[in-house]
């Protein structure tokens, strides 16, 4: 008579040097065979202590420090904390500069979900979708560029307004952007969308109950995928985004494919946007002039934006006399999706781990800060 | 059987809409060899700009730039004369600290400093990255800038008070304008701490 066959939980480290963990994250994973049993997620490992960097700095020194706060939508970071400021100090930025805003900040939620698109699939094995998002990317890259300079720490949005007005081949070079954009979408949706193997390592992996993204605040593209329509655009309007018509797109069952799926439709939303915002482009300042020496007065505030990951919120609380921030805190998307992953990770394969992380699009500078 | 017709297809699909760029030319550009032009507003390396015709600096040690760094990579020493008018001892640029922010092209207000389109500044030593008055000068020699309209000192004691209705509260130091350089006062005294605070937070510019 044979022994019974016996098997054990074993512990196995997945990071924090794990290619398909956008940074470095390191999940303990505690594997019955293939099976993921349990998740841990360890976090810390980009820890730059941005939020104490800011208290040092002044208001406006705070900006280069934002752009690295998530580098995938720099624009969203400095919008976050000039519009936090902006609430605070009781500025308003002149009309063409928040045009300008809308502008950067649409084409840089495009910019994001294309670098989404392709490190997704480069994660799930499809390796063109990641040369084709990147291509696309480029020319958006090549818009920044010319306009402030840099193609990935922009400091662009200053605090009432914006550091620089566009050169004059801009407006050309983003209407030929908007007119081969769309086609540029129905391609990828063409390399995947259909595509038999990413219909098996997507649908119905890691379902994101509507209760369950609510529960942990998880937001943006990942909350919409679960069937909630909350868009801050919409629902708690800031900048200009009350004229803009665009739509929300949703998901039904909260898995992997359905945040593809809304991720994709994003694209052709934000891409609505930018083409409204030029049509109505205003002549006109950029640039509410500040003192040098710009101390906002005491209080405190909170403002938020919708970020390609989700909410992105800045607070700032301001002593008064100072020409510094007195304690900044910042909030992340990336935050809540990653601490809801254990949840839906849970019973699946080791390789569905690696597709959820992909299609939360989780990047870790926006954890640790 | 559904199913895998299906299947065959949308990979069909798939390849028909990569295989459109077969017939294409490549576009990668060999870098050493090949180079791009960089866009007129790129932000690179940080030269210091000198007059076209007598080639001397532009800089007044106003020290505006010093301040407006988030990183304290500048570091400007200076001597007095007896007027107590302040000669530029040495103007340092430390390209390892700066990240390229393009705040002190913005506060000089006499086009002294620029961020180039210029790239190119890798070494082997960290210490070569520290680049002293004679580099910065040389490497900003053939870069192009348009230099902005000096102002009579008559308009210049005009805008001040300009300046100063928008922000009554502020200490007349720190309308560090054109008058500081002149100012035979003695250097600000926020300047230090800020320096000494921003060099005790390393880690910046990651």
């Amino acid at each position: 008579m044979s022994a019974p066959f016996r098997t054990e939980e074993f512990l196995v480290n997945m990071g924090p040097h794990h290619p398909s963990t956008h940074g470095v994250c390191r999940f303990l994973l505690t594997m019955d065979g293939e099976v993921v049993v349990k998740a841990v997620p360890y976090i810390g490992y980009l820890h730059r202590a941005l939020e104490r960097i800011c208290e040092n700095r002044t208001y406006h020194q705070c900006l280069p420090v934002l752009d690295r706060f998530e580098y995938c939508t720099s624009m969203s970071c400095e919008y976050a904390f000039c519009l936090a400021t902006e609430k605070l100090a009781g500025i308003q930025a002149p009309e063409r500069a928040e045009y300008l805003r809308v502008i950067m900040l649409e084409l840089n939620r495009i910019a994001s979900h294309l670098i989404w698109y392709g490190t997704t699939s480069l994660d799930l094995g499809a390796v063109t979708p990641f040369l084709y998002g990147f291509r696309e990317r480029e020319d958006i890259l090549d818009l920044f560029e010319m306009t402030c300079g840099q193609r990935l720490t922009y400091n662009y949005i200053r605090i009432g307004g914006v550091s620089r007005d566009i050169p004059p081949e801009f407006i050309p070079k983003l209407k030929e952007f908007i007119e081969k954009f769309p086609r540029k979408v129905d391609d990828y949706e063409k390399l995947l969308t259909e595509n038999p193997i990413w219909i098996v390592r997507n649908k119905n992996v890691g379902i994101l109950s509507k209760e369950l993204a609510l529960g942990y605040g998880v937001s943006g593209p990942a909350l919409r995928a679960s069937g909630v329509k909350f868009d801050l655009r919409r629902d708690d309007p800031y900048s200009l985004y009350d004229r803009f018509e665009f739509d929300i797109p949703t998901g039904t069952v909260g898995d992997c494919y359905d945040r593809y799926l809304v991720r994709m439709e994003e694209m052709r939303q934000s891409l609505r946007i930018v083409k409204q915002a030029l049509e109505q482009l205003p002549a006109g300042d950029i640039k509410t002039k500040l003192p040098p020496n710009f101390k906002p007065p005491k209080g405190e505030v909170y403002s938020r934006i919708e970020n390609s990951r989700g909410e992105m919120g800045i607070y700032i609380q301001s002593a008064g006399d100072s020409k510094k921030p007195l304690r900044v805190k910042m909030r992340g998307g990336s935050y809540n999706q990653l601490q809801v992953m254990p949840e839906i990770v849970k019973g699946g394969k080791i390789a569905d781990l690696v597709a959820v992380m992909a299609s939360m699009d989780i990047i870790m500078p926006e954890v640790d800060r | 059987m559904k199913k895998l017709l299906s299947a065959i297809k949308n990979l069909v699909v798939g390849l028909f809409t990569t295989g459109k760029h077969l017939g294409r030319h490549a576009v990668t550009v060999q870098y050493p060899t090949e180079k791009w032009t960089m866009p007129e507003r790129s932000r690179g390396i940080v030269v210091l700009l000198s007059d076209k015709e007598t080639g001397e600096l532009n800089c007044t040690v106003c020290m505006l730039c010093m301040r407006a760094c988030p990183t304290a990579a500048i570091d400007i020493q200076y001597d007095k004369d007896e007027k107590g008018k302040r000669i530029l001892k040495d103007f340092v640029v430390d390209h390892g600290l700066c990240c390229f922010c393009g705040l002190c092209e913005e506060a000089c207000n006499f086009a002294a400093l620029k961020m180039a389109t210029k790239y190119e500044f890798s070494t082997l030593n960290k210490e070569d990255l520290v680049w002293h008055t004679d580099k910065l000068q040389e490497v900003g020699r053939d870069v192009p800038y348009e230099k902005p309209e000096r102002k009579k000192p008559e308009a210049k004691a005009a805008a001040k008070p300009a300046v100063k209705a928008e922000a009554p509260t502020e200490p007349p130091k720190d309308t560090a304008t054109a008058e500081t350089a002149v100012n035979p006062g003695k250097p600000s005294e926020e300047l230090k701490p800020l320096t000494e605070e921003n060099k005790e937070n390393p880690g910046e510019g990651n």
